[in-house]
């Protein structure tokens, strides 16, 4: 059998309960550090997954028959893409929420500074919603953010992640 | 005071120290509200300090992972020991990438002696 190196897909389907969000991120977790010398690197994809796997289980329009969300993660070449696509109603203001979040990193020369920015916000406004998972995907997971609607009803989250050139042994 | 455990989440309270209040974050705190969790014990973990005047030091050194709903935890708890005039102390691994990177940023609440951030 030959095999590309560093080629490597996840594909689910996964039940939008809140358990899952820990159970995807230690397996996401173990396998990256399964293929990676980089611990950190590792550490960093499973967060990024974690926070945009919180979102579609919170954010999600679960009121359907389909309680299930897609998780998709793709690498190669040092790259790993995440992707979560999850039901959604269009009328949710959390959607136009989600757009403003990631225009409003945009704003900023670095994801360090929209981060400290949103923390800064966070003690200035208690009890109101952040955005700040999508914002450390950002800084924490060096990660390029963009949100598209699927069909009117589906929302799909991708993070960009480039990283380390593949270990050697 | 008791230690806090609530889920994959162990705060141990370090009763053999008696100059300050030692809490060290053990496990995962991954909880969809950890406020709820959280909020209690850091009402405690406050009146305990004021009664002993001592410093609150939180470790997180051994923490495997939290979430950003506990990031905004902690810093609800910044603000609320700093306006209660409550000295805290935050102590992170900066050999652990994601400490380094979720703590530095922190520093924009090191604006006076009352809140500090140790790296080790």
């Amino acid at each position: 059998m030959s095999m590309k190196p560093f080629q490597f897909s996840i594909d689910l389907p996964v039940l939008n309960h809140w358990r899952n969000v820990d159970l995807l991120l230690t397996s996401v977790q173990s396998c990256f550090v399964a293929i990676f010398s980089d611990v950190d690197g590792c550490n960093a994809i499973a967060m990024v997954t974690g926070e945009l796997v919180e979102n579609a289980v919170k954010y999600g329009y679960w009121s359907g028959d389909d309680k299930h969300f897609r998780l998709r993660i793709n690498g190669r070449h040092g790259s790993v893409v995440v992707q979560v696509e999850n039901p959604v109603d269009p009328a949710n203001p959390q959607l136009h929420k989600l757009e403003a979040t990631l225009r409003w990193i945009d704003e900023f020369p670095s994801a360090e500074a929209a981060y400290r920015a949103k923390l800064l916000e966070i003690a200035s406004q208690p009890g109101m919603s952040s955005g700040l998972g999508l914002v450390r995907c950002a800084y924490e997971g060096s990660s390029t953010l963009r949100a598209e609607l699927i069909e009117a009803n589906a929302l799909r989250v991708v993070a960009e992640m480039t990283f380390w050139p593949p270990a050697r042994s | 005071m008791d230690n806090f455990v609530a889920g994959d989440l162990t705060l141990a309270f370090n009763a053999a120290r008696t100059d300050a209040i030692e809490l060290t974050w053990l496990g995962r705190s991954n909880d969809r509200n950890p406020d709820k969790l959280l909020n209690p014990y850091w009402q405690i973990t406050l009146a305990e300090a004021a009664q002993r005047t001592l410093p609150i030091e939180l470790h997180f050194q051994k923490l495997q992972h939290f979430n950003s709903s506990t990031i905004t935890v902690i810093i609800q708890f910044i603000q609320e020991a700093r306006r209660r005039a409550a000295r805290l102390v935050v102590v992170y691994d900066q050999a652990i990438k994601w400490q380094k990177l979720s703590f530095d940023a922190m520093r924009v609440f090191v604006t006076d002696e009352l809140f500090q951030l140790r790296s080790v």
